[in-house]
This record gives structure tokens, sequence and C-alpha cells, in this order.
């Protein structure tokens, strides 16, 4: 096919197959330092417009949530926008959203990533800024107590509020059976509640230091000025003695097949879900599961839509995704069923599509649309300066090689049909999955 | 090109300026000097046809985005067929005279692009995002389902049957309930009134006919505009719209535009639809807004970044960063042909539902009763510009802000004096503003009744509480018969 030749073409260098068609992905030219304090500093340059954007990613996230404690990872991620030495709560906004940029963070399992895209005239003002959060964060007990209801509220936004919002909170914590992971990430209000400010003043010391930390900076910005900023404000940071505590827990293979039955009060449709534990995200069998969860489950023109949703309309929406983490992945495969349909139907016509996958080759053509498709992706992403530092993150805390960010592509484009058959077959069919009946049930019901 | 400066926040500078006196590293490092920002200049042409065509290239990732937009959308949508401007535009990817909808989902999913067809109040639409290299194939589906689109009997049943399947789930949903209900307590039985997705009842209503009917009416030539962004020269974009579009012909003439969208003023009331055990309540502050091409346009823009545009507009203020009442508040209009509406909105547990409702219109009053100082109107407006800048970083946000343009009639040159227009907006407007457009407004809330408290009864004496078993959403009413 035209299209398969263009993409293997154009990968390996932008040779045209035509004038027409060429398609030119350059390839992501970072530059990388570390700094004597043991922090690791990425940066790409595009001078094409007058912003910059900022990413700093932490190696601490939900799974480094202390006993007792589930959340704070992500709590204390909001802590974070608080005062610190020289700066009153909320500055971040000041010095973000005031002039024309925008700030946010993201708690994940195995990280904590702030950003904030701003003109590149204040990258000096926030390179200051991130130092003062990571070298004197300083709270008070009424912020601490306020942000700490915002985080109820977000955990009743995400989780209480919308239909299929506990399916969601459940997957993880039915799913691992000893791995931190289990614990949900958004937490719940009795831990949350548990928490104090002398927990953020340990986790904070514990974690926080410039050895944990990778920062990525993209965008509009001068090399020497940038190297001089970064070294002045985040250079100068104390490493401390103590060693960083990592999680090196292991999940065990599961041994059995384990079914939980879920419930929501407002649930107007029944879903079906099933979990498989995958390898990490160094595995070189992530990009054929990448392409497997993309075959079954990416676009309309997949096989679960196509059967499931299309031909046969017992679902009224699928969702399949090889979640890629640290220590160990998780392959989750979802049907929120059609009326009159039950969660059994769900579950035995995904187990189908699996099943498939694994006795049958995929075609050509099929694999190449999912290839397609997972680069188009990727190329999306990297049109923001803020998406480019995002993967250069991502990259190096979960996958543990800036590298990896250019070789995503050619490791996608690699794959083939037997090596699509054999994951499925060593991890989804030999593997035990974990299965979710989610049900409606009234508050107070009968459980 | 053209070159704009955003000369960036002088007042801010000079508060920055003057706090590093003190020693250097207790104090954030003052800004640069601000780099100007190229704002793009779009091709615009009109086709023998009468199909617009708008191309604006973009350097950087080879991705191009574009959108075939058609005039008319759910304010044409029948009384008693409402949602039929969005099933027409949904059913068009669905089987067209040569292709099954699964010969398009895989066709355009193998060049590793994605196509969307759907309606909004002013427009139906078929968007498709694709690789450089591949954009004039991806283009021959667009063409292909906008044309030729067959509405096959089996294909509106299955969708009609997703779409309320969909529909029961939103209607579980406190936050997209109340969008619902609002609409109905704002527009009353006029067409903006409905919902544009429709109602379980009125989607039964529609058949395969009616979406060949509104097809054959509304998609043509001289009612549509094309839009293109991304790593494509002009050349190139407008030799794919004439082989894509260049043979499509108009029959007759142009009807006349489906009637008002907005209708009659409706009068003000406070909505309680009773959802027992919500997980949380949804607060809903809502109004008539204005049209898109209304002259106080950007006065508004600049009046609701101050009261509920952004993070650290008024409403998060008061609700979410110094009360820990929600995870979020905010506000904004959604502008159409016709006066659309306003929202202020919330999302915080059921027992302070009451006081958040309070706070929003509490809000809405100051902006009525006090002029906004300069030191905050200032980084209000940033917030705009931000938002502008950032949008002209990628090809669907130029889709975006130049297919609005174009579509309302608008001068596509207002892009390069947005900046300077927002800048000079004064707090005198802004109030002058506020005073014309915030008093009477409604409140809707959705959430589980019970749990709201005696307190709630006093703040809102008057509020209709309608159990979710009485609800009705094609009824002015709101109430079953």
């Amino acid at each position: 096919m035209r299209q398969r030749l263009t993409f293997l073409l154009a990968f390996a260098l932008t040779i045209p197959l035509s004038a027409a068609s060429k398609l030119d992905v350059p390839a992501v030219a970072y530059r990388h330092r570390t700094l004597a304090n043991g922090m690791e500093v990425y940066s790409v340059r595009d001078n094409s417009i007058p912003r910059v954007a900022i990413q700093v990613w932490y190696r601490v996230g939900s799974k480094n949530d202390p006993p007792h404690r589930s959340g704070f990872a992500h709590l204390f991620e909001h802590i974070m926008f608080k005062s610190t030495k020289h700066m009153p709560s909320e500055f971040f906004d000041r010095l973000t959203e005031d002039v024309g940029g925008e700030n946010n963070a993201t708690t994940r399992d195995d990280s904590t990533n702030y950003y904030e895209v701003i003109p590149s005239n204040y990258l000096e003002t926030l390179l200051w800024a991130e130092g003062e959060r990571l070298a004197s964060l300083t709270v008070d007990d009424a912020a601490f107590k306020s942000e700490r209801d915002v985080v109820k509220e977000e955990y009743r936004f995400r989780i209480l509020a919308p239909p299929y919002g506990r399916l969601y909170y459940s997957l993880d914590k039915d799913s691992w059976q000893v791995h931190p992971y289990k614990r949900p990430g958004i937490g719940s209000i009795e831990d949350l509640d548990a928490a104090t400010i002398a927990d953020v003043k340990k986790f904070h010391s514990t974690f926080y230091r410039p050895d944990n930390a990778v920062i990525v900076v993209a965008g509009d910005f001068d090399d020497a000025q940038l190297d001089g900023w970064i070294d002045k404000y985040l250079g100068t940071i104390a490493r401390p003695k103590a060693p960083i505590p990592r999680v090196t827990v292991k999940e065990p293979i599961h041994k059995e097949t384990k079914r939980f039955t879920e419930y929501g009060p407002n649930v107007p449709l029944p879903a079906a879900a099933m979990t498989w534990i995958l390898p990490d995200a160094r595995s070189a069998d992530s990009a054929p599961l990448t392409v497997a969860a993309a075959i079954l489950g990416l676009g309309e023109s997949s096989r679960a839509y196509q059967s499931l949703v299309y031909r046969d309309k017992i679902a009224n929406e699928v969702e399949i995704d090889a979640d890629e983490r640290e220590d160990a992945g998780l392959f989750i495969a979802f049907a929120v069923m059609s009326s009159n349909h039950k969660v059994s139907e769900g579950h035995k016509a995904l187990r189908k599509e699996i099943d498939a996958l694994a006795t049958k080759p995929v075609t050509e053509a099929e694999l190449t649309k999912a290839k397609n498709q997972l680069v188009a992706n990727i190329l999306r992403e990297r049109e923001t300066n803020n998406g480019t530092a995002f993967e250069i993150g991502q990259s190096v805390v979960v996958e543990h090689d800036a590298a990896t960010v250019n070789k995503d592509i050619d490791k996608l484009e690699a794959v083939t049909p037997a090596d699509v058959k054999r994951v499925v077959k060593k991890y989804l069919i030999e593997g035990k999955p974990t299965l979710i009946d989610y049900e409606s049930k009234a508050e107070g019901g009968a459980k | 090109m053209r070159k704009l400066a955003i000369a960036l926040l002088l007042v801010f500078l000079a508060a920055v300026a003057a706090l590093s006196a003190f020693a250097e590293q207790t104090t954030p490092p003052p800004p640069g000097p601000p780099r100007p920002l190229n704002i793009p200049t779009p091709t615009d042409k009109t086709l023998a046809n009468g199909l617009r065509v708008i191309v604006i290239p973009k350097s950087g990732v080879p991705l191009v985005a574009a959108r075939l937009l058609v005039k008319t959308g759910g304010e044409a949508d029948p009384a008693d067929k409402a949602g039929l401007a969005d099933m027409t535009a949904s059913l068009l990817t669905k089987g067209t005279t040569t292709k099954s909808a699964e010969e398009i989902a895989r066709g355009v999913e193998a060049l590793g692009a994605s196509i969307e067809s759907g309606a909004g109040w002013d427009n139906s639409y078929v968007a498709i995002s694709s690789l450089a290299n591949n954009f004039g194939e991806a283009m021959t589906y667009v063409a292909d389902v906008a044309r030729n689109p067959v509405f096959a009997k089996d294909e509106v049943d299955r969708l009609r049957e997703q779409n309320v399947d969909a529909l029961r789930v939103a209607l579980k949903d406190p936050a997209q309930l109340a969008r619902f209900v609002a609409s109905r307590v704002v527009f009353g039985g006029g067409p903006y009134g409905h919902n544009l997705g429709g109602t379980p009842k009125s989607l039964e209503g529609i058949k395969s006919e009616d979406a060949a009917a509104f097809h054959a009416k509304w998609y043509r030539p001289d009612n549509a505009i094309f839009v293109v962004a991304g790593t494509i020269t002009p050349d190139a974009a407008m030799a794919i719209a004439e082989k894509s579009f260049g043979d499509w012909k108009a029959s007759g003439e142009m009807p006349p535009r489906a009637g008002e969208g907005a209708g009659a003023t409706q009068k003000p009331r406070v909505v309680v639809i009773d959802m027992p055990d919500a997980g949380q309540a949804a607060v809903m502050v809502t109004r008539r807004g204005l049209a898109r091409t209304d002259p106080a346009y950007i006065t508004s823009q600049v009046a609701n970044a101050v009261l509920g545009g952004g993070y650290s507009s008024r409403l998060n203020e008061e609700i979410r960063i110094k009360r820990g009442l929600s995870y979020g508040a905010g506000s904004s209009f959604d502008f159409r042909r016709e006066a659309g509406p306003f929202f202020a909105t919330a999302q915080t547990k059921n027992e302070s539902a009451g006081e958040v409702a309070s706070i929003i219109n509490e809000q809405l009053s100051s902006m009525t009763s006090t002029s906004v100082a300069e030191s905050e109107l200032t980084p209000r407006k940033a917030v705009l510009l931000g938002n502008f800048g950032r949008a002209l970083e990628t090809e669907a946000g130029l889709v975006s802000r130049v297919g609005a343009l174009a579509l309302y009639g608008l001068p596509l040159g207002d892009l390069s004096h947005y900046i300077s227009d927002v800048q000079g907006v004064t707090a005198a407007q802004v109030k002058e503003f506020a005073t014309g457009h915030f008093p009477d407004e409604s409140v809707v809330i959705v959430g589980d009744v019970k749990k709201f408290g005696d307190e709630f009864k006093k703040r809102f004496p008057n509020a209709e509480i309608i159990p979710l078993a009485q609800l009705d959403l094609d009824s002015p009413t709101l109430r079953k018969p």
C-alpha cells in the first residue's frame, strides 16, 4: 500500500517517494545536561513563535502515597501552587495566567509533572519560581485545609458525579493484587481528611529534591542564556544526602481469573471491564501491545468497535488501552453496554476479539492502518512546545531514556503480525484477567 | 504575514521591577522585552459555484486540518424533530453512494487521518485532520461524505439507538442535565430551547427521509465555507478545494434562513431537578447572552474574563480558591448567530449548592455595581490574549478561529486587531456592559435535594423543584403533563 511505503521511507529520513507525498518528520533535537546537584535538564529550541514551555517532572507519583494516605501525592501537587519563602499563594498564576500564559500539573502513578506555557520573555522569571517551590515551599494551615476541600470536590467531580466515575476508580483497585498501583491516585475522603501539614513537609523533603527532578524547556530561548538561568536558579539548590525511597514491590503473575462487581447509583447502562497485567514500559513487548490495542479499539474501523458497537450493537462504547507504566502496565478493555444487553455479553464479546487476535495473524493492511493512526497521534502531540516537552519528560521518567522519544516511531514501524499474535497470546490469553461488572444500585441499597 | 507586538502588561512589569529592588534571589527576575507575535494572513477566495475557500499556511509538524462548514445547523431543526441537523451531519460518514460506513472509517484511518462530522447551532460540519503528505487523499473522503451521503435506513436506526442510549447516560450526569434544562429555562419553546442532540422522544420521529431532505436543502456550495490550515501552500490547498468541490452544484435559489433561534425573552426562574444520589450538585446561573456579531462582543469577552474566564477569575477565586467549595467555577458566553446563552457554573457537594448559587449571583451583581480596577482588568485581558496566542499555535485552533469569523460574515482582518481591540476596552465599558447583560438571571441546579438543607429554601423560596422522574425536556414547563 502506498501509505505504508511512504511511512517507511519517511522515517528512514525523508527520502521523497515523489515530490507530492514526501512526509518530513524531523527528529526531536534535544540537548541534555546533568547539573552538579543531580537535576537533569533537557531543552529543545524552536524560535518560530515567542513562547516557551517549561515542564518539571518529579519521580514521585501516586504509587508513593504514604500508608493510609491514598491520594496524598495528588493533594501535594495542589499544595505546590501555594506559598514559598518568597512567593505568596497562587503567585504562579500571577506569573503565567496574568501575562497571557498558563500552568497546570498532573499526578500520575509514577510521576508528577508541573508545566508553564508563557511568553518567552518570562522564561527567567518562571525558572526562578520553579526553583522557589522546589527549595522553599511553605504552607499554612488555612491554605492546606482549603485546598484539601478542593481536592475532595475534585474526587466528587471525577468519581461520584459522572455515571461511570466509580468504574474508572475501580479499575486499578480491583486489578492489582499487591503493587501500590492498587490505591486510587485521587484517594478517598477518609485518607484525605487524615492528611496533615506534617505529612506535607515530610513528603516535600523526601521526594522534591534536585536529584529526583527532570526539567524540560521547549520553545523560544537562547541556549547560553537558558543554561545560565538554570545554573543560577536550579543548580544552586542543595542535594540532600538521604537516599530517595523507591517502590520495589513486584506484582506477581496472577494465577487465577478474578471477578468483581462494582456499583454506582445513577448508571443507566451497565458496563463490562477486563484488565490484564503487562510488562513495564521499557519492555520490547510494549510496542506490539500498543499496536494490538489500536487494532482492537482505536477508531471506528477497529475490530471491537466494528463488532460490539457497529455490527452486533451490544455496546454503545468500547475502549481498549495498553497503559504503559514504570513498574508494570495494565491492558484495559471495557464496554458500556447498549440498552437491554448484559455485562456478560460484553465480557464474552471482548474475549472473542482478543482470542481472534491470538489465533489468526493480522493482515498487513490492518497492521499498517494501526501504525499510521499511532504515528499520527504522536505527531499531533508534537504540534506544541508543551506536547514535545511532555513527551521528553515521559520518556525520561517512565522509560528511563530520553532517546526513546526518537525511537518510538521506529519501534512501532518494526512490529510484525507475528509480534502482535505472540504478545496477545502471552499476556492476554495465558495471562489471567480481572473481570469487573459495573451495575446500577441506589445508595444504601443492599450490597 | 503581518507582525503585531503584544505589549504585555506594563502595569505588571512595573510592579515586578519595583519588587526587584531587593536582593536578587528573593524576588522574581523581571521579564525581558516582549517579542512580537506573528498573526497569519489567510488566503480567501470563492469558487465559481459559490463555495468560499480560506487557507492559513503554518510551518512546523507535517499536519493539515480542514473543515467544511455548512452555514445551517440546529437552529433549523423543526420543532418536533429536535436533533435533526446533528443526526444528518453525523450520518454523513455512515455511507455514500459508493462506500459503506466501514469502508469510510477504514479508508480514513488507514491514512492516519481522523474524520468527524456533526452540527452546532449555526453550522453543520465535516472536519478532517491528516498527515500533510496524504491530505489530498483524505479529502476525497470529505468531499464524498459531504456530497453523496445515502442515509440508509439501518444506519439511521443504528445511530438513533446509539444517541438515545448516550442521552440516557447524559441525563444521569448532573452537569450535562443542567445544560439541557438551562436551554429550556432561557429560551422556552424557541429553537435554542431544545437540545441540539435531541431527546429520546424527538429522535424517535427522525427518519431517513428527514435527514435526506435536510441535506438536500442546506448542503450546497453557496451555503458553505471550506477552511484549511497547516503545512500546505495556498496554491496546493486551493487546487485540492477545486478538485473536491469545484463541480459541486447548487440546485435552485438558496432557501431563506430558518426562523429566529433565540425566540421571545423568558421570565427568570429558579429550577431545581432532584436527582437522588447525585454525587455532586451542578449549579448554573444562566440568561440570554448576545450574538457573535453584536458590537459588544469584545467587551463581553473582557467582562467575562473578569467574572469567570480562567483560573484567577472572580468566580473561581471566591468559590474554589477562598472557600474550597468546588474543583472549578467559571462562566462563558455561547455566541451564536442570534443571542445564545450565558452560563456561570460550578459543581459542588450537595450540601453547599445553595451557598454556591448565592455566591455566583453576588458576583454577577458586583460586576454591575462597581468598576473593575485597572490592576485587575489588565491581567484579565492578558488571559484572552494568551488564549488567542495559543489558538494560533495549532492548526485546529486556526481553523476554529478563522472559521468562526467566516461563518458569521465577519472580516478575517479582525484577527489582526483582536489584540488591540481587547486592550482598548475600558473599565467603564465593562461596567456598562454588565449593567445591561447581567441582571435577571435564572438559576438551574441538578442535585440530591434532600441534602441541600433548610437554608436552601430561605435563599431560594421560589424554587421550582422537579423530581427527575417528572422532567420533560420537550416542554418549556419542564414538567410531564
